[in-house]
């Protein structure tokens, strides 16, 4: 092991590692143990004294087992980050952004050399990991250590290459636990929000993506993270569509600054959600009847060809929908998708190359899947499974596309639930202050590349 | 509550599989559909030496060939199979100490059947200790520390060796100084029998030091 494998992180190590690094590797312990509580200085829990015991009157956390057990038998191990990035990349990516992008993205900029903490509410669309380029390529002139990182496996995924492209002189760190390639020490690391449990004061910027992926409960050990793996004056920036009160919260509270992006690259405003109270619509369906209003949207899709995701909230529903659909739709094709489907990635490939006209599916396609110029119809929109989040980027999905900016969003549900109300009204807002910043736009002059 | 493997939660109802199940009424741990993953061994036509499941009673092949040696039993409750590996996994090697509740209860009723002056468990070394915390085999018992019957020198985890660098390894145990076995049936205990190794060195010391009889007690098989 090499000290600059230690550089900002905080590692658990077996005798023979240490035997390798110099003498002066600082090391704490794991658990900090008082007479009331227990608390993991990794993940930031607070344990259970039973539960988190072992013999002998020792003790390990239970919270954060997948990266290596934390406990009071093995300190944690650090080496101070020292900013040894003698290269300093530069942008090699050479797109052009929006006027509201570039407005926005030297807002970031600007963010990360005051070292604030700050949240960018950016709406489905909008290109936001082109806007962070500026703001990523000043810091990595810096000399700064910068981390991307997200809670979510496939959104890291899809971040690492793009940034790997936009940044191509230096080589982009991956870290998330399906990964099996060594850690490596770069200037630039795009994590999963758990990795970066694993580190400590390591980040002069650190970006946090799809910040409200999950719900807030899981999220506690998610800011921990943070707040540990950043600088102590370090910036720190939350990217979301679709905040959670508790990081509104946090604005409104002073402790985040708040910036909006409020359109699309092609600066056209989200659709709005339309609401149907259909009660029986699953009764129905049961039956293998398509309620009178389904019947005659799906009607019109049949006719003009038009491709659209249907949303249900449970998997044992998918098939069920489908066959309704074929029974009154003989010649319309579609398929159905859930997150363990071994068909997948396949079925997935299909709609995009246009080979069916629809998908049905549960909640998995709600992020990051983007088929152009498709409407979306939810059913049974009141389930507890649609949070606010989801439902907002279920509607998300359409209008991508430059050719077609627009398109339906339809949600079909027993009642009007908070989540509903809340997902309409997030919409709302974002939109009211959209078509402000687009007033604004059109009264200065924009360059020819916008 | 929720499920020790699963984390899904336990619901206490007593539905007709969970009846069916070797679980132990008391007080469930893991959720039916985890319990389940276990394959308890039948004991009518298990091999009578080492304890493996088999569809007839019989002296299994791997058991023959250690004729030479001196006669053991071995008694095991499970088949180490893909569950019980992860469980391992868990409980052994990540170092998740809550997991010993998954079968304490199943071994301390099996070893009350089981007759004997004194239970003597496998030890682990200091190097575990010290790092692991806890002797995995104790877990399920009481205490999950060494029960100082046994003493063990530094060695290489039998996990990491194949069959024949098993079966070659030199007797690892000593006898804790002032233990006296003599005339004494003992029942040994360990997490898993593979080549009958460990077990069979840790008998063979005590039936020298006068032990009337040994027999074996594992987990999995
Ligand atoms: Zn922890
Ligand atoms: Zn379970
Ligand atoms: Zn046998």
């Amino acid at each position: 092991m090499q000290p600059k494998d230690l550089y900002g992180r905080q590692l658990l190590l077996t005798a023979a590692e240490l035997a390798t690094l110099p003498a002066d590797v600082q090391s704490r312990a794991g658990l900090t143990i008082t007479a009331s509580q227990i608390q993991c200085q990794r993940c930031g829990s607070t344990l259970d004294h039973r539960t988190a015991q072992l013999p002998q009157k020792q003790f390990y956390c239970y919270q954060c087992l997948n990266l290596g057990r934390v406990s009071s038998l093995t300190p944690l191990y650090h080496i101070p980050e020292p900013n040894e990035f003698p290269q300093r990349p530069k942008l090699t990516w050479t797109g052009h952004l929006t006027s509201a992008q570039a407005v926005c993205a030297a807002d970031l900029q600007r963010a990360f050399a005051a070292h604030e903490r700050h949240l960018l509410w950016a709406v489905t669309g909008a290109g936001k990991t082109e806007m962070l380029f500026p703001g990523l390529a000043w810091a990595l002139q810096q000399g700064w250590r910068v981390a991307v990182a997200s809670p979510r496996v496939d959104v890291c995924l899809e971040l690492a290459p793009r940034l790997q492209a936009a940044f191509a002189d230096t080589t982009v760190a991956v870290l998330h636990g399906r990964q099996t390639a060594a850690y490596a020490y770069r200037q630039l690391t795009v994590c999963t929000t758990h990795q970066l449990l694993r580190f400590r004061a390591a980040f002069d910027v650190l970006v946090i993506d799809e910040v409200d992926a999950f719900p807030f409960a899981a999220n506690q050990q998610l800011y921990y993270a943070v707040d540990h793996a950043v600088k102590p004056h370090g910036a720190v920036l939350y990217l979301t569509a679709t905040p959670s009160d508790a990081l509104l919260r946090q604005t409104r509270r002073g402790q985040l600054k708040l910036s909006y992006l409020p359109l699309r690259f092609h600066q056209h405003l989200l659709p709005t959600i339309q609401v149907t109270l259909l009660p029986k619509w699953w009764s129905a369906i049961a039956k293998g009847r398509l309620p009178a209003k389904l019947r005659r949207w799906l009607g019109a899709y049949a006719t003009s060809g038009q491709r659209f995701l249907i949303f249900v909230p449970r998997i044992d529903q998918l098939t069920v929908v489908q066959a309704a659909i074929q029974r009154q739709f003989p010649t319309m094709s579609g398929q159905t998708v859930y997150s363990a489907d071994p068909d997948r990635l396949a079925k997935v490939q299909q709609m995009r190359q246009e080979q069916v006209q629809y998908l049905i599916t549960t909640t998995i396609l709600e992020r990051g899947v983007t088929f152009p110029g498709i409407d979306v119809l939810v059913l049974g929109a009141d389930d507890p499974v649609f949070s606010t989040a989801a439902l907002v980027q279920i509607a998300g999905r359409v209008g991508r596309s430059q050719q077609r900016p627009t398109g339906l969003v339809r949600f079909v549900s027993g009642s009007y639930t908070r989540a509903i109300k809340q997902a309409q009204r997030q919409i709302k807002l974002v939109n009211r202050k959209g078509r402000r910043l687009r007033d604004d736009l059109s009264t200065v002059p924009t360059t020819a590349n916008d | 509550m929720t499920c020790l493997l699963c984390q899904r939660p336990l619901t206490t109802k007593l539905t007709l599989p969970w009846l069916l199940s070797w679980q132990p009424v008391a007080q469930p741990v893991v959720c039916t559909a985890c319990w389940q993953q276990f394959q308890p061994i039948i004991l009518a036509t298990a091999c009578p030496q080492c304890g493996r499941a088999q569809p007839h009673w019989q002296v299994c092949r791997d058991c023959q060939r250690w004729a030479a040696q001196p006669d053991f039993q071995n008694v095991a409750l499970f088949t180490y199979n893909e569950a019980m590996q992860a469980y391992f996994q868990h409980y052994k090697f990540q170092g998740d100490y809550r997991l010993r509740a998954v079968f304490q209860t199943i071994v301390q009723q099996r070893l009350q059947q089981l007759t004997a002056d004194q239970v003597v468990t496998i030890p682990v070394t200091t190097a575990t200790m010290a790092t692991r915390g806890f002797n995995q085999v104790t877990g399920w018992l009481d205490t999950g520390i060494n029960d100082g019957v046994l003493t063990v020198a530094k060695t290489v985890a039998q996990s990491q060796k194949d069959r024949q660098a098993r079966l070659a390894t030199k007797q690892p145990f000593g006898l804790a100084p002032g233990v006296d076995l003599s005339g004494q049936r003992i029942v040994l205990v360990d997490d898993v029998y593979t080549t009958g190794r460990t077990m069979r060195h840790a008998a063979n010391l005590m039936l020298e030091n006068g032990a009337n009889s040994v027999t074996g007690l594992t987990l999995a098989r």
